[in-house]
């Protein structure tokens, strides 16, 4: 009992002071560059540590067309990923979930692949295949660069990288929707579709239309794609916008700080309403694991239903994939696929390190792991001060920590640059690897917070008081209960921060220091230096590394890595 | 759970001075350059100067366009000690507003007048060319208004002029030589035959190299005629009617604390060891005595180019070459 005396009292203070920590380290963490972006923004010369003109910037950057036409751009781009997102994947999802696809689990794995795949070279991926005289023409005679470089080029590249997001959502959730509902539905007389049209479908919905919000704001939160091929079908967004503001001299930093504030707040409407339609949902089936409840047998619809998913599979993982592979095998682009063109110099060269390409990998790696074990230590303390702590000022540690779900990846690097390039902060960050970590680390947060609060919250208080009344104090209960529970969705989640930290790339083109690249900072350059070879060898190296320690540790905590929240 | 608490904050303080301390112990000694254009040779360079002297050099590679925006960002806090960009131009401009430090280096005493003044010197130059696809279904153009016949529809590609420090000089140059009408009018042509602009040069250079298009329009010669030497089918033709050098200014910031080493670095590149590196990366070399492993200054018609109007001009320029793109 004194145990618990000790927890109601004197936790306040150690609370307390685990909780100011928290929070300032947040402040640090995603305050700051937010902060210096509002100012920014507001003071055009801020940069320059002037405080004059307020205000003066908003109404011509808004009322300037260029800026409207990237809006507009923006919005379009976003608009039509997610329908055609939902075309795709709902039936996808939906089939999986309601009817015995042959194959069952293996696609789940297969449809994970496409997220493992960074959107750039995904991007280049396509290009290089469908481009005149590209690895399509050259084994069908089929060239589609009208396409590829066009609005429609650019959501298809897109809608192949984010679809799992919707698939995985709407199969998780019409699982356990489509079997318990369903079925009491049918025992109460419905009919088999009027069980899907009137139960299933109905009820999925908030599950569904919170995925695709979710890849609404992944989309124009979206660099590598626009970036790649944006520019040949003269198509810009804000993300790329901002980008070219900050990067292309003459620079124009208040312009950038502008178009980064529209950009969140774009992205803080689409999170509000997906949040405000996830907690909605919160009455239904979130109970328990998805049952295997009856599913329909597809009968003379297996072999049209086994093509479409085969189809799929095809152009979003196996296309992809092989052009990589192509690029990084053949000897000189202009020789094409055939056998003498076959080589392993641009791997030679890679392993001979050329262009520091091992110590990006190392660095990638070194970084990613990094960013995975500060956001899991902050995810652990945050979740468990959010939920279990009696501490006032929890709501704004909530808030803190899911914010950065709301700010593009562009974004938190100019904010990033604009707090750290000072010359009065008494130690240099800016220009060092602390830069890339702290980006990453801000952009990742939420995905430990949100399991680790997820998993505190279902394990309840009764299995603690069950504990401590077979006689354990708290610090046994700790260490055997709590801890073993969580370990599994923290694990999860650090892993997710890993694949995502491992692969960034806006960010990591804006601050990484002088002397230290990245493994898409060096593929990027690659491409930027005319040698793609180089850059896909590295990009396989990349995505199978990163793959194989996933898969490896995936398999070795049990647990499937989900990819919606 | 006090102490399990007091652990907990124990660790991400750790770690938060972890982060810190890794900031902190940057580059105390290390040169900073920021170097434009192939990292292979700016590697090398490093490499070479480090085992020699011991200083040891963080390298931050990118296009001309992302430096300089660098520089500017960085204004307020220099980190940079040398700067070696691909567009003279941007060190005119950097000499302008007092950034640089004057140094002239013993070993630049061959390197002709023209490539170096007090406080910046040529490392190297290189020159825009023609680069067309041997498989290609064209003919080898000859000079750059060809690009504007129909045979060459949609098989076009441009460096943008925005991004790559060449490309701006060939624009400045064509100005130069041709007039505002004669050149705006080609451009326009060459964008209604279906020209499209990527990116930096690299990215021109790239969809030839494949064969969806056939001919880059200003490529930046070093880098083709590399990809040249690994076996790529393509050729570099340098146009009749004459083209632009695009020599690549080497400076040291006036803000580096580093001045010594620097001059230290400005030295070794113009060195004999330094000018071979450049050589080998098909770029003439600054200095006259070395041989160079491509056409040099001598074969090639040059277009001289008014580098000080064109550079009062540059934002006007990137505009109207901004509106004719669409972009």
């Amino acid at each position: 009992m004194k145990s618990i005396k000790a927890l109601n009292l004197p936790r306040l203070d150690g609370a307390g002071i685990v909780l100011l920590l928290t929070v300032l380290i947040l402040l640090l963490l995603v305050g700051l560059p937010l902060l210096y972006i509002v100012l920014q923004a507001i003071f055009p010369l801020w940069s320059r540590g002037d405080l004059s003109g307020a205000f003066t910037l908003f109404v011509p950057t808004l009322v300037d067309p260029a800026l409207l036409k990237l809006l507009g751009n923006t919005l379009r781009l976003g608009l039509a990923v997610v329908v055609a997102c939902a075309v795709l994947a709902v039936p996808l999802g939906a089939l999986r979930a309601l009817t015995r696809v042959p194959g069952g689990a293996v696609w789940d794995l297969i449809f994970l692949i496409p997220f493992m795949i960074p959107p750039y070279i995904a991007a280049l991926s396509w290009m290089l295949t469908l481009q005149p005289r590209g690895y399509a023409q050259q084994l069908t005679g089929i060239e589609a660069s009208q396409f590829l470089f066009s609005f429609y080029g650019i959501v298809f590249v897109m809608v192949l990288n984010v679809f799992p997001v919707v698939y995985f959502a709407v199969s998780r959730t019409m699982m356990s929707v489509g079997g318990r509902y369903a079925s009491a539905a049918r025992v109460c007389g419905a009919g088999k579709w009027q069980a899907l049209w009137r139960v299933t479908l109905p009820l999925s919905t908030p599950g569904i239309a919170a995925s695709l919000l979710l890849v609404f704001a992944l989309t124009i939160e979206e660099f590598g794609t626009p970036a790649t091929l944006g520019a040949q079908a003269g198509y810009h967004v804000l993300v790329t916008g901002i980008h070219q503001r900050f990067s292309d001299w003459p620079i124009d930093i208040p312009g950038a700080a502008v178009l980064s504030l529209l950009l969140v707040m774009l992205a803080m409407a689409a999170f509000y309403i997906q949040h405000w339609l996830v907690t909605r949902r919160s009455f239904i089936s979130q109970t328990g694991k998805p049952t295997t409840g009856e599913r329909a047998e597809l009968g003379k619809w297996k072999w049209p239903v086994m093509v479409f998913f085969s189809a799929v599979a095809f152009i979003s993982v196996a296309v992809p994939l092989l052009a990589v592979l192509a690029t990084a095998l053949t000897g000189t682009l202009s020789g094409g696929l055939t056998l003498d063109n076959l080589s392993l110099r641009h791997f030679e060269a890679l392993f001979a390190n050329r262009g520091g390409a091992m110590q990006a990998l190392g660095t990638s790696l070194s970084l990613a792991v990094g960013a995975a074990l500060i956001t899991g230590v902050l995810g652990a303390l945050i979740g468990y001060l959010v939920v279990r702590a009696q501490v006032r000022g929890k709501g704004v540690l909530d808030l803190l920590s899911l914010l950065p779900n709301t700010l593009p990846g562009v974004v938190v690097a100019v904010g990033l640059i604009l707090a750290w390039n000072q010359s009065h902060w008494p130690i240099q960050v800016y220009n060092t690897g602390a830069m890339l970590l702290l980006a990453y680390a801000c952009l990742l947060l939420p995905y430990p917070v949100r399991y680790a609060s997820a998993a505190f919250r279902q394990m309840g208080e009764s299995l603690e008081a069950a504990a401590r009344v077979c006689g354990a104090g708290f610090v046994t209960t700790f260490r055997r209960i709590l801890l073993p529970t969580l370990a599994p969705s923290l694990l999860v989640s650090m892993l997710l921060v890993f694949a995502i930290a491992s692969r960034e790339l806006v960010a990591s083109l804006m601050v990484a220091p002088a002397g230290m690249s990245t493994v898409s900072t060096f593929v990027f350059g690659q491409f930027e230096q005319g040698s793609p070879g180089v850059g896909m060898a590295m990009s396989a190296v990349a995505i199978f590394t990163t793959t194989a320690l996933l898969v490896g540790l995936t398999a070795f905590s049990r647990k499937r890595l989900p990819i919606t929240s | 759970m006090f102490s399990r608490l007091l652990s907990r904050s124990a660790l991400v303080s750790l770690t938060g001075a972890a982060l810190f301390s890794l900031g902190s112990q940057a580059h105390a000694q290390a040169l900073t350059v920021y170097s434009a254009g192939p990292d292979s040779l700016i590697e090398r360079l490093a490499a070479d100067f480090t085992q020699q002297t011991n200083i040891d050099v963080n390298v931050f590679q990118s296009t001309t366009g992302q430096l300089m925006a660098r520089l500017e960002a960085e204004r307020a806090n220099p980190l940079a000690d040398v700067v070696i960009s691909a567009s003279w131009d941007s060190a005119t401009s950097l000499s302008e507003d007092g950034l640089l430090h004057a140094y002239q280096s013993p070993n630049a005493a061959n390197v002709p007048d023209f490539l170096q003044a007090d406080d910046y010197v040529a490392q190297g130059v290189s020159a825009l060319s023609l680069v067309w696809n041997k498989n290609s279904d064209t003919p080898p153009p000859s000079d750059w208004a060809d690009l504007a016949d129909p045979v060459y529809a949609d098989q076009v590609t441009m460096p943008d002029p925005a991004q790559s420090g060449t490309a701006f000089e060939l624009v400045a140059g064509l100005l130069t030589a041709t007039g505002e009408d004669a050149t705006w009018s080609l451009l326009e042509a060459l964008m209604d035959n279906g020209m499209v602009v990527p990116g930096p040069n690299a990215r021109a250079l790239n969809p030839v190299l494949q064969g969806a298009k056939s001919v880059v329009f200003g490529a930046v010669d070093y880098i083709a005629l590399a990809q040249q030497q690994d076996g790529e089918a393509i050729e570099v033709i340098f146009p009749e009617s004459g083209t632009v050098i695009a020599p690549r200014p080497m400076m040291i910031l006036a803000s580096s604390s580093l001045q010594h080493e620097a001059e230290q670095f400005i030295d070794f590149v113009l060195s004999d060891q330094g000018q071979q590196r450049v050589a080998e990366s098909y770029l003439m070399p600054a200095r006259s005595d070395i041989e160079a492993q491509r056409p040099t200054l001598n074969e090639l018609t040059l277009i001289d180019i008014d580098s000080d109007a064109m550079n009062e001009q540059r934002g006007v320029i990137l505009e109207r070459f901004r509106e004719l793109t669409g972009g």
